[in-house]
């Protein structure tokens, strides 16, 4: 098999099975997935960065087994920092932050498609810098379902003078971030807002929008998902890839194109590919750079 | 960032003060699982409960205590028992070097790092060198939550390994294990040695793994393929809709989101 | 006295076999706190809470679960673990021999007695060939249900087992990204003869827990009623980096 050692930043690093097709129905192979993750490195870096990586590997390709693992791997490189964060049981765990490119690239030669990441990071465990909406579809119902009750979100929210970022899942669902960075704001209050957010839309638009989490409920409705603000629970880091057939990424849209996209009847549109996300990327910019900064305050708390 | 203190304070020998912090050296590789209701696959989380009230208590609302007579019991705040032995509780006190050779394994107990604080840097990296040099390493006692520990620090592969030992009255006499006859059959010890000779090589830890972690892991593989994982069910926090304040907002914004659509 | 016999066995290599019993070597005393309900000073139970529930589960509705993804789990029964359990054995099967003093003290856990079983035959050979050839046996033994990794030695006329941890449960010392630093001739100089004018023989009978006597009075102080004044602890201040040496030669003088 073929190996490779490259160094970055004075860091050596050796890549193993380059060849190894992990979309093998796309023939995206372990090159370009790395390649892919070198080339958005500058964009998704910032969002990553000290926080606590959960990895989701797939050594054998995204039609096999995959691994999932909090814990660093015992082996990692001695350059690769780690944390260490606590558990319910009181017991720790050490994980790891991937802060710079070498880490991302070690991360990948792991074939960890997937990045996911707390809304916290790992020095203040308790600190969610944003509040999100995980906007899941049920069987019958697709993203454009997604984009109402994501537009109905925005507008929401914009009357409590919250300014609010949507990315796609990269799967068939729209993840909203509302950012907050502020250091008073605990997990108790997110899930606290987003739950009486996620309850006045479904009143209100019960045709749309369910409260259930089982399948049953929801069928052709849009779950939203409030419970995602904890700080146990991980979100698909925005620029990751996903582990499906093909090689799409969780990628940063603007209102403006969920608007004309709403009236559309075309799913696929929202669905952003490697290729696309590079160049577009490189065009505009990061879309998701407000949500790392950005300081607001939950109301009426 | 790095691995979490579980203490940080002062090592000092003689008049010099370096600051550092504690971490651990060793981590137990067993496959860790989390215990769950077998009812509804929900996590379990370790709490303490009041067996009288039936609840459980908050963490603030727990003090330690002494059993004095059944059911009697003194109450130790943290600040008492820190202030047993102040001056061990925030310095490692080395009280005097000796040779590592002279030390019987059987006093060790656990071994921890020690990484230097801002500012400890050079002293650190002073006392690394000199013991390494000396060949020599420092004793000392110090004070970590409810006991106080005698520890041996030395000079690894240019770190600080603290090992805290066990005291002396705690290892047990090993009189009666002794053989009661001493005589050494000759010719036994030499065929002893000639099999020994054949097997001398240098230690690798490495060639060693625990068999039996890789066996679970290989069972939890299987399984993964076999069946669909449990879920667990979404934890659905105590019922009411959410601050008033809150609740009217929400309305309010939601009428005009209705309006201008 | 030593403690009792916990597990029997037999050493074993090459065509050497030494039957031998196993004994703890240490024994903990610690003084037992219990944690109280502040108010009214109920002793508290440790109980598994049920997150969804918030209520304490009974052992028997407790399961192990291992988990794979966010919230899911592979149930593991424990007769599937049970499963996994090494074959138990009566040997302490010695691999290889490596010399004395090579195994570095991270690697060492525990240490166990070993006290000659049925008849001595071997025993007293065996402790003089350790002895003379100056080595310990690294060897593996399957005791309630795991297998352990230990090295086999002597010490006066009795054989010994000093369990060893694994090598990936060691954390290297590059992980702590240690920074260096450069120090002059002389600060190393003076630093390794004051360490030099402070060595004295290993003496652990000198030390007592004194912290656990002291804490006994405390105890039996706050009985009788009487107050306790707090302390505070203090915080030695960091020697700077460019007192170093002035405080090492302070220190030597004050040794020598």
């Amino acid at each position: 098999m073929s190996r490779k050692v490259v160094e970055i930043a004075g860091k050596r690093l050796s890549l193993s099975n380059l060849e190894k097709d992990l979309y093998p129905s796309y023939g995206f192979t372990k090159a370009h997935v790395l390649e892919y993750y070198r080339r958005i490195s500058k964009f998704i870096l910032p969002h990553l960065r000290d926080r606590a990586l959960t990895l989701k590997r797939y050594p054998e390709g995204v039609e096999k087994d995959f691994f999932f693992e909090k814990r660093c791997p015992r082996h990692h490189p001695s350059w690769v920092k780690t944390a260490e964060v606590g558990r319910d049981e009181g017991e720790q765990m050490t994980v790891c932050l991937v802060n710079d490119l070498e880490t991302l690239m070690w991360v990948e030669n792991l074939a960890s498609l997937e990045l996911h990441v707390p809304l916290a990071r790992a020095g203040s465990t308790e600190t969610p810098d944003s509040m999100v909406f995980d906007l899941d579809p049920g069987d019958q119902a697709n993203i454009l379902n997604c984009v109402r009750v994501a537009l109905i979100l925005r507008d929401l929210l914009s009357n409590l003078r919250l300014t609010s970022y949507v990315k796609t899942s990269g799967k068939k669902g729209l993840h909203v971030y509302v950012p907050l960075n502020r250091e008073k704001t605990t997990f108790e209050d997110t899930k606290k807002f987003s739950k009486a957010v996620a309850r006045t839309v479904q009143k209100n638009y019960p045709e749309l929008v369910t409260a259930k989490m089982s399948k049953e409920f929801r069928k052709a409705k849009v779950f939203i998902n409030w419970s995602q603000n904890d700080s146990s629970k991980t979100m698909i880091c925005v620029y990751s890839l996903r582990a499906r057939e093909k090689p799409v990424v969780s990628f940063p849209l603007e209102w403006k194109e969920l608007e004309n996209l709403a009236g559309q009847d075309d799913p696929e549109k929202l669905q952003v590919m490697h290729s696309e996300a590079v160049s577009r990327a490189g065009k505009q910019g990061d879309l998701f750079r407000e949500v790392l900064v950005k300081k607001q305050k939950l109301p009426h708390l | 960032m790095a691995e979490q203190a579980i203490w940080s304070g002062t090592i000092s020998f003689s008049l010099v003060a370096i600051p550092v912090r504690l971490v651990k050296a060793v981590e137990p590789g067993r496959v860790s699982f989390r215990m769950l209701h077998s009812k509804d696959y929900s996590p379990l989380q370790r709490r303490m409960f009041c067996p009288e009230e039936d609840k459980m208590v908050p963490p603030d609302e727990i003090i330690r205590g002494y059993e004095i007579a059944p059911e009697k019991y003194i109450l130790i705040t943290d600040e008492e028992l820190e202030s047993v032995s102040p001056e061990r509780s925030r310095t490692i006190e080395i009280v005097e070097f000796i040779d590592m050779k002279e030390v019987d394994s059987i006093y060790y107990d656990h071994p921890y790092y020690l990484v230097p604080l801002k500012g400890g840097e050079k002293a650190y990296r002073l006392l690394v060198e000199a013991m390494r040099r000396t060949n020599k390493a420092g004793l000392a006692k110090f004070v970590l939550g409810e006991r106080e520990y005698l520890v041996a620090v030395k000079s690894t592969e240019g770190a600080l390994a603290l090992i805290t030992l066990h005291y002396s009255e705690e290892i047990l006499p090993d009189k009666d294990i002794a053989p009661k006859e001493e005589k050494v059959e000759a010719e036994e010890k030499s065929r002893i040695k000639k099999s020994i000779k054949k097997m001398i090589t240098d230690f690798n830890p490495e060639k060693y793994a625990d068999g039996r972690r890789k066996k679970i892991m290989d069972l939890l593989k299987k399984k993964a393929k076999e069946k669909v994982p449990v879920e667990a069910p979404e934890v659905e926090e105590e019922e009411g809709e959410g601050p008033a304040d809150l609740i009217a907002a929400l309305q309010e914004s939601m009428r005009k989101v209705k309006k201008n659509r | 006295m030593a403690g009792g016999t916990i597990w029997r066995g037999y050493i074993h290599f090459g065509d050497t076999n030494v039957p031998v019993k196993l004994h703890t070597a240490i024994k903990e005393e610690r003084i037992q706190f219990h944690l109280l309900h502040r108010r009214d000073h109920v002793k508290l139970r440790q109980q598994m809470i049920c997150a969804y529930e918030k209520q304490p589960v009974p052992m028997e509705e407790q399961t192990k679960g291992f988990e794979v993804e966010d919230g899911k789990y592979i149930i593991v029964d424990p007769e599937e673990l049970e499963q996994t359990a090494p074959e138990s054995s009566r040997l302490i099967e010695v691999h290889e021999f490596v010399k004395t003093g090579q195994i570095d003290p991270i690697f060492l856990e525990r240490v166990y007695y070993l006290e000659p079983d049925i008849h001595l035959k071997g025993y007293n050979a065996l402790v003089e060939a350790l002895k003379e050839m100056d080595v310990e046996g690294i060897c593996t033994w399957i005791m309630r249900k795991r297998s352990y990794l230990g090295a086999l030695q002597t010490s006066g006329k009795i054989l010994r087992l000093n369990t060893l941890r694994y090598a990936d449960e060691v954390i290297s010392v590059k992980s702590l990204e240690l920074q260096k630093f450069s120090l002059s001739e002389k600060e190393l100089k003076i630093g390794s003869e004051l360490i030099n004018q402070l060595t004295a023989p290993f003496q652990p009978q000198k030390f007592e827990n004194e912290h656990e006597k002291k804490l006994r009075n405390l105890i039996e102080k706050k009985a009788r009623g009487e107050k306790i004044a707090v302390l505070r602890p203090r915080r030695l201040k960091p020697t700077a980096p460019d007192k170093l040496l002035q405080a090492l030669e302070a220190s030597l003088k004050k040794v020598a």
